[in-house]
């Protein structure tokens, strides 16, 4: 890069030019930087914006210049942005840490986005200058609040599964002790108390399995896969009606999961002549699922998708966990209701 | 029900949904203590008395709860231990239960029987502390009023004196009677 001419000043020229060069390679640095850069003055103008702060808060940079530096922060910090900048203008007191630094801010579109902000003050041209290297840790927010959420899941399930287990060994032990002492009818009674320890293993394994994210989504035929649930979920007497079903966008084995579980469901609450209803949900995207029977009655709707939250002494309170998992995994929500026919409702919106 | 003077063995209550679990305590207990069994809270709480000592409760019920025949029994004013006996792991919700012991299934016979001997060992101490508290004070109040020789020519005062004796040496057979374990045990409990 610098002129092979020996002359004195050719050097001078080089030393210029790699100057030069050195600062075009800072701002292109600086511009193209993958995290967001702020500069703003003792107001909180924003004197400077990087290229990323449009990635970052969906702002052309040209637009922010010139701009209070509030138009990026939510309503309720302004005042304490104001506050803390004029106490530090004043006194030199920082308020906050101003090294990685945790903070929402506003996106143009209006929802708020997790960023970690390091902030300096430098001087330039005889003024006071305030850059930050602003990085959106949305992603890293996500898993965190994810993986509290699978440890919050986990303490749960263990308290459930122990519970449930514990249960079902002291009916054990008891019938065996009641046999001994000479009641030889009570064995036949532990077949019953060992089938209830099975399903509960199996249960917990679905469970386990359905916590899982969602593999490839496909458009999959909501009735087709309703037919399929019902056929390993249906008692004789019990019927499905399916009055109209949309395409849904979906992983297909968890969908039929999800229909099972809601089918079993109506069936071992709704009585021996249940009728299943399964239609498009109006105004919105999403369906329902809808029997006939006694309805959720006293059943708490809050607790209906708790882990082990059952009214029925057989069940073990996974199933509706199961599909509020499969629902939530797939971004979707689910509700329980009474239908118009008197019995349970419940709705899935897909969007 | 329990009263009926025929047995003067303690009287244990056993509740639990399951009716083997419930027939198991009867027949683990049976021996040493009188033993009634309920497999649902209301059954529980009819058959509540004054005689008994001692309830063993599941928590989990269909219809009443465990929690809600305790409460009933506290609002009723029972003089009884209550043991929750149960397969649901303790939160901190249960600092509000006014519960006496805490047992997690499953149980076999030889620890359900120690929880039982210590608590009525407890509930034998704590009545009879009660009542030496009482007879001390009577003593007292007695004697600050009454010359020492009307206080010699009282038969009342004479069997409050023998009272006090017996119940100091019942409390000191209680202490006694309750292994060096048992006993660190409940020190240990009671020091932290």
């Amino acid at each position: 890069m610098a002129s092979s001419d020996p002359s004195e000043e050719s050097v001078s020229a080089a030393e210029l030019s790699t100057l030069v060069q050195e600062t075009e390679f800072f701002r292109s640095l600086v511009e193209n930087g993958s995290d967001a850069i702020l500069s703003v003055d003792e107001n909180s103008t924003i004197l400077y914006a990087n290229r990323s702060v449009e990635r970052v808060f969906g702002y052309d940079p040209e637009e922010m210049i010139g701009e209070r530096l509030t138009m990026i922060m939510p309503e309720r910090f302004h005042g304490r942005h104001f506050d803390a900048v004029d106490r530090y203008l004043e006194t030199g007191d920082r308020q906050l840490d101003w090294s990685s630094i945790q903070l929402p801010a506003e996106h143009a579109d209006g929802h708020e986005i997790p960023l970690s902000i390091t902030f300096e003050e430098h001087s330039y041209d005889g003024e006071r200058v305030f850059s930050g290297i602003i990085r959106d840790v949305s992603e890293r927010v996500a898993r965190q609040e994810e993986l509290e959420r699978q440890n919050e899941r986990l303490e749960e399930f263990a308290g459930i599964v122990s519970h449930d287990l514990r249960e079902p060994l002291q009916t054990a032990q008891a019938t065996l002790a009641v046999a001994r002492a000479g009641d030889e009818e009570a064995l036949d009674e532990l077949e019953a108390v060992f089938d209830r320890m099975e399903t509960l293993i199996d249960d917990v394994l679905a469970l386990a399995k359905q916590g899982r994210a969602v593999g490839e989504t496909e458009s999959v035929a909501l009735g087709e896969a309703a037919e399929a649930a019902w056929s390993t979920t249906c008692r004789e007497g019990a019927t499905l009606s399916v009055e109209s079903a949309p395409t849904v966008s979906a992983d297909p084995e968890r969908l039929r999961a999800l229909l099972e579980n809601l089918f079993r469901n109506a069936v071992e609450h709704g009585g021996p002549e249940v009728t299943v209803r399964l239609g498009t949900l109006e105004g919105r995207p999403g369906f329902f699922v809808a029997d006939d029977g006694d309805g959720l009655g006293a059943t708490d709707p809050e607790r209906l998708f708790d882990y082990g939250y059952t009214t029925d002494e057989g069940g073990t309170g996974f199933g509706l966990s199961i599909v509020a998992d499969i629902a939530r995994a797939h971004g979707w929500a689910v509700a329980a209701g009474d239908s118009d026919q008197g019995g349970a409702r419940f709705e899935v919106t897909t969007a | 029900m329990s009263g009926d003077g025929t047995d003067d063995r303690p009287v244990v209550l056993a509740v639990d949904d399951e009716p083997r679990v419930a027939q198991a305590f009867a027949l683990w207990l049976g021996d040493d203590y009188e033993v009634f069994t309920a497999t649902g809270g209301e059954e529980a709480l009819e058959l509540m008395d004054d005689g008994i000592d001692l309830v063993l409760l599941d928590r989990h019920m269909p219809g009443l709860s465990g929690d809600e025949v305790l409460q009933r029994i506290r609002e009723a004013g029972y003089g009884c231990k209550v043991a929750m006996v149960t397969a649901v792991d303790p939160d901190f919700d249960i600092v509000e239960l006014p519960f006496d012991d805490y047992v997690s299934k499953p149980v076999d016979g030889s620890s359900l029987a120690d929880t039982v001997e210590r608590l009525l060992a407890v509930r034998r101490y704590d009545d009879r502390m009660a009542e030496l508290y009482t007879t001390t004070r009577t003593i007292a109040a007695l004697e600050s009023e009454k010359s020492p020789a009307s206080l010699e020519d009282s038969e009342e005062y004479a069997a409050l004196l023998d009272r006090r004796a017996t119940l100091q040496g019942e409390l000191d057979e209680l202490m006694a009677s309750m292994d060096a374990d048992e006993v660190r045990e409940l020190f240990e409990l009671l020091d932290t």
